[in-house]
């Protein structure tokens, strides 16, 4: 071939790659999907094993749960998901026993040998091995804890499986009983007002033993549940692909909600049939700016906003108004969680009488105000004390005296404690992670502490690392959040009870009698005015002892295109998918706005 | 040659053996204990003890090292523990996505900077020279998270021109996704490659052969491409070579923003996650490809200079 003609042929290759490249793509197949990003890459979708919020959410529309939360309701109420009807709970409120729904039929699968691959229905026994499966060590599970100690003789069926080696799920946990193939009864050691929470949770799934047993540990890549989607493909690090399972059980939108909601649109599908969309693809995208424009192009049907385009997004707690002429909706959710510093209550420093005056002052000069605006673009409410709002226990009115700032205030305790202006005191050593809005946050409150002479050192850690010292109780001063994982103060309240201390959840290792106790009076009662009550004196306890500084409740800002329906946030309530809705004809002309 | 070859397989083996030896030590002093990751929120001693026990981090440090050992010579590195997935496949996963990006755009890059350079030694001295030299220099001193930023904003969202991230594994769909980090990979690149590859050129053109070529009649351009460039193939055989190994590891930043599931992710999440299992898999495997570069290098440079023998 000649000279010219080489080149006429690479300019062509070339060309037709540009070309091919700037071609609009033939309308997706997945245009009546929903469409959501992931910040982070899932691990697995095996409910014992892949713990993360992530690999949660994509799990949550692949398996069903006993119970789950109502979509609308607030304050957050459960409500029967495979079950039929809500349990018979025994007057000593430790028996439950559930009655499961006929005809819920596990997804389609190779495993199925005896059907020829066709799902077969799910039964009580199939709870128990589910369950079963979080208390063999061999899965190395770190969800048992939501049954260790609660149902009776489960703890002892993993001592044993560990002493052997192997667990034998043959072998009866005397809490569990099937009494026939659609009843299931819990026989709980003490009351466990949290159950009906835990049991919606993902490490209460159910899963069928004869696809563990045909895929093994590759069961994690090849999931068979029985919730709405089925699993279609994920490329690793990239996408997951559902589809609407054509044989899910029937269930139908909410028809009762909060006032808002009808305002708002979220009751015009009330009484359908769910799934509402064909399927989910979730996008694994760790940056920002791809998340960003992926969405403002239309690829996206929701997101958060990412802190960079903040400023650019919101003007006066609003959307912009170019966007809200897109169709694009602004909506604002308080998240049931809190940040705080954390100080090592076993530290000689930190802990201790004398150590309760340093925490409060240093608590004293933090201006949450300041902290809000400078960190979370005001996307956040200042913490009083550990319990955030749609909480049941949380108080609005609670006041904490040690909310700063107030630095006179602050430098009289310091003064109290026998370190006037800070002398004498040692310096605090602070770990932190090396994310840079973790190290700035930590830097503003080394600032603020240095206005009464105290002095923060700020040792970044790796996340390994930072996890090391807190549960080695090697670390002084430390920060973190913690979200929810079910709607019971609980659940933060558990963060300072004594026997939980490191490794345990209760970080700060605060181990105060009267807290422990009325701790223990409290986890056996159910939601009620006596409990709240107890929460009340508990968290006056830990507000007025300091082992954290309370800082936010963080809001999240959530953007929905005009095309998409039903969004409503509640980050512990994760098969959330089969209430959207696609307007696939508003889609069409929405997007061309874009 | 083979006597060569034999030799340099041998003097490789203590090589890759300190290089294991170095990445136990450090991921021991530095790394963080992963059990406490692995336990999640709600930990007792018990479990603690439970955990160790089954990752094998009870077994005295010589056992562990012996294991890693073992796992080296077998190329099975087991499972991730931060994902309980087989390390095999995540690297079968990976490996795809991050050559289908690296591999087009480094050879572009050489081949542009290659025919670029030789240019730039024909006209040197002149503006044309000078000019890129500078446009070279700005190149180089712009952060290559500036061109991903930009490009996908202006190429990808609002000229529509390129999708603005994702992955399709299959082999004809995956390019539409690939144009854009390439193109942006040719632009970091370039400017650094140029400039080498240039000083590599005129190093050679002054030397007295070429002289005496150019007195025997030959045109400018025939002694550039036949001489000139074979003469200075060798500081840039090493550079490309040396580069090699490390297309396999993956372009961190392009793959994060364009979504490309390749193998720089898993890297940093697994030195994040205190993943050893992941990180030995993949300081083994580079190591082990960097050296067989190196020997590929030394192979080269004796095709491409008579004057080199491998003794």
């Amino acid at each position: 071939m000649s000279t010219p003609r080489k080149l006429l042929v690479v300019s062509f290759i070339i060309s037709s790659m540009i070309l091919g490249a700037c071609t609009k793509k033939e309308e997706s197949q997945f245009e009546s999907y929903v469409h959501e990003p992931l910040k982070s890459s899932i691990k697995g979708m095996d409910p014992v094993i892949s713990s993360d919020l992530y690999s949660g959410i994509v799990m949550g529309q692949i398996y069903s749960t006993l119970v789950q939360y109502n979509y609308l309701q607030r304050p957050i109420v459960v409500e029967p998901m495979d079950a039929d009807g809500m349990p018979v709970v025994s007057k000593d409120q430790k028996t439950y026993t559930f009655k499961i729904k006929k005809g819920i039929m596990f997804h389609d699968s190779p495993a199925f040998k005896a059907t020829n691959g066709k799902g077969r229905e799910v039964t009580a026994e199939d709870y128990i091995y589910s369950w079963k499966r979080l208390a063999d060590p061999a899965t190395h599970s770190d969800g048992f804890w939501v049954f260790e100690g609660k149902v009776k003789g489960f703890k002892e069926w993993r001592e044993e499986a560990v002493k052997l080696g192997k667990a034998n799920y043959t072998q009866a946990v005397p809490g569990l009983t099937a009494i026939d193939s659609h009843t299931l009864k819990i026989d709980l050691e003490k009351p466990y007002p949290q159950l009906m929470y835990v049991l919606t949770m993902i490490p209460a799934a159910v899963v069928p033993h004869e696809a563990i047993e045909y895929h093994g540990p590759e069961f994690q890549n090849n999931p068979v549940g029985s919730g709405p989607y089925k699993f279609r493909s994920w490329v690793r690090n990239s996408t997951i692909v559902l589809d609407k399972n054509p044989n899910y059980h029937e269930e139908f939108y909410p028809t009762k909600g909060e006032a808002a909601d009808t305002a708002d649109g979220l009751l015009a599908d009330a009484g359908k049939k769910l799934p509402l969309n064909e399927g989910v693809v979730f996008t694994e995208i760790v940056e920002d700016q791809p998340r960003w424009l992926n969405f403002r192009k239309g690829v996206f049907d929701w997101i958060e906003i990412p802190k960079d385009n903040f400023d650019s997004t919101i003007k006066g707690d609003a959307i912009d108004p170019q966007m809200a002429q897109q169709g694009v909706k602004l909506n604002k959710f308080v998240d049931p969680d809190v940040t705080f510093d954390s100080f090592n209550m076993d530290d000689p420093v930190t802990g201790g009488t004398k150590g309760k005056l340093i925490r409060q002052a240093i608590s004293l000069t933090i201006n949450p105000a300041e902290l809000i605006k400078k960190f979370y673009n005001d996307r956040a409410i200042p913490a009083n004390g550990p319990i955030p709002p749609s909480i049941s226990g949380y108080d609005p009115s609670l006041k904490n005296a040690y909310k700063g700032p107030d630095l006179e205030a602050a430098k009289a305790l310091l003064k109290k404690a026998g370190f006037p202006n800070g002398q004498g005191l040692p310096e605090i050593k602070y770990e932190t992670y090396a994310g840079s809005t973790a190290r700035q946050i930590v830097e503003y409150l080394q600032q603020r502490a240095s206005l009464i002479g105290v002095k923060i050192k700020i040792n970044a850690n790796t996340w390994p690392e930072f996890l090391q010292k807190q549960k080695q109780r090697k670390a002084q001063m430390f920060g973190m959040a913690w979200s929810a994982d079910y709607p019971d103060a609980e659940n933060f309240l558990q963060l300072f009870y004594g026997p939980n201390s490191s490794p345990g959840p209760n970080n700060s290792n605060y181990n105060n009698p009267e807290f422990n106790k009325l701790y223990e009076q409290a986890s056996v009662l159910p939601d009620s005015p006596a409990r709240t009550a107890i929460y009340k004196k508990m968290v006056a306890l830990v507000t007025e002892d300091t082992p954290w500084i309370f800082n936010t409740h963080r809001k999240a800002y959530v953007l929905t295109n005009g095309w998409f329906k039903n969004y409503k946030r509640n980050l512990m309530n994760l098969n959330y998918v089969k209430y959207y809705r696609v307007d696939k004809e508003a889609k069409a002309q929405l997007k061309k706005k874009l | 040659m083979l006597s060569y070859l034999g030799r340099r397989i041998l003097s490789v083996i203590p090589v890759v053996f300190g290089v294991t030896l170095v990445t136990f030590v450090l991921f021991n002093i530095v790394g963080g204990d992963p059990v406490y990751q692995k336990m999640g929120k709600h930990g007792s001693e018990a479990e603690i003890r439970i955990l160790r026990h089954e990752m094998g981090l009870d077994l005295p440090l010589i056992q562990q090292y012996g294991f890693y050992l073992k796992q080296c010579l077998t190329f099975d590195f087991g499972r991730s523990w931060a994902t309980n997935q087989k390390i095999s496949a995540m690297i079968d996963n990976g490996v795809g996505a991050s050559l289908s990006l690296a591999f087009p755009a480094f050879s572009i890059t050489i081949m542009l900077s290659i025919l670029i350079s030789i240019l730039i030694a024909f006209f040197r001295n002149t503006p044309f020279d000078r000019g890129l030299q500078v446009i070279c220099l700005a190149g180089i001193s712009i952060s290559s998270l500036v061109y991903i930023i930009a490009g996908q904003y202006f190429f990808s969202y609002k000229w529509g021109l390129f999708p603005i991230s994702g992955y399709d594994p299959s082999w004809s769909g995956r390019w539409e996704y690939l144009y854009l980090p390439i193109i942006i990979w040719l632009l970091v690149s370039i400017g650094n490659e140029v400039l080498l590859y240039r000083t590599a050129i005129l190093d050679e053109v002054y030397q007295d052969y070429v002289r005496t070529a150019r007195s025997k009649g030959l045109s400018e351009k025939v002694v550039l491409l036949k001489h000139v460039l074979k003469n200075s193939m060798v500081p840039i055989i090493t550079n490309v070579v040396i580069e090699i190994p490390f297309l396999f590891t993956g372009a961190l930043l392009l793959e994060a923003f364009f979504g490309i599931p390749g193998l720089g992710g898993m890297v940093v999440q697994g030195i994040s996650n205190s993943d050893f299992p992941v990180i030995k898999a993949m300081t083994y495997i580079s190591s082990v490809l960097y050296v067989a570069f190196n020997l590929l290098s030394d192979i080269c440079y004796a095709l491409v200079d008579p004057r080199i023998k491998l003794e």
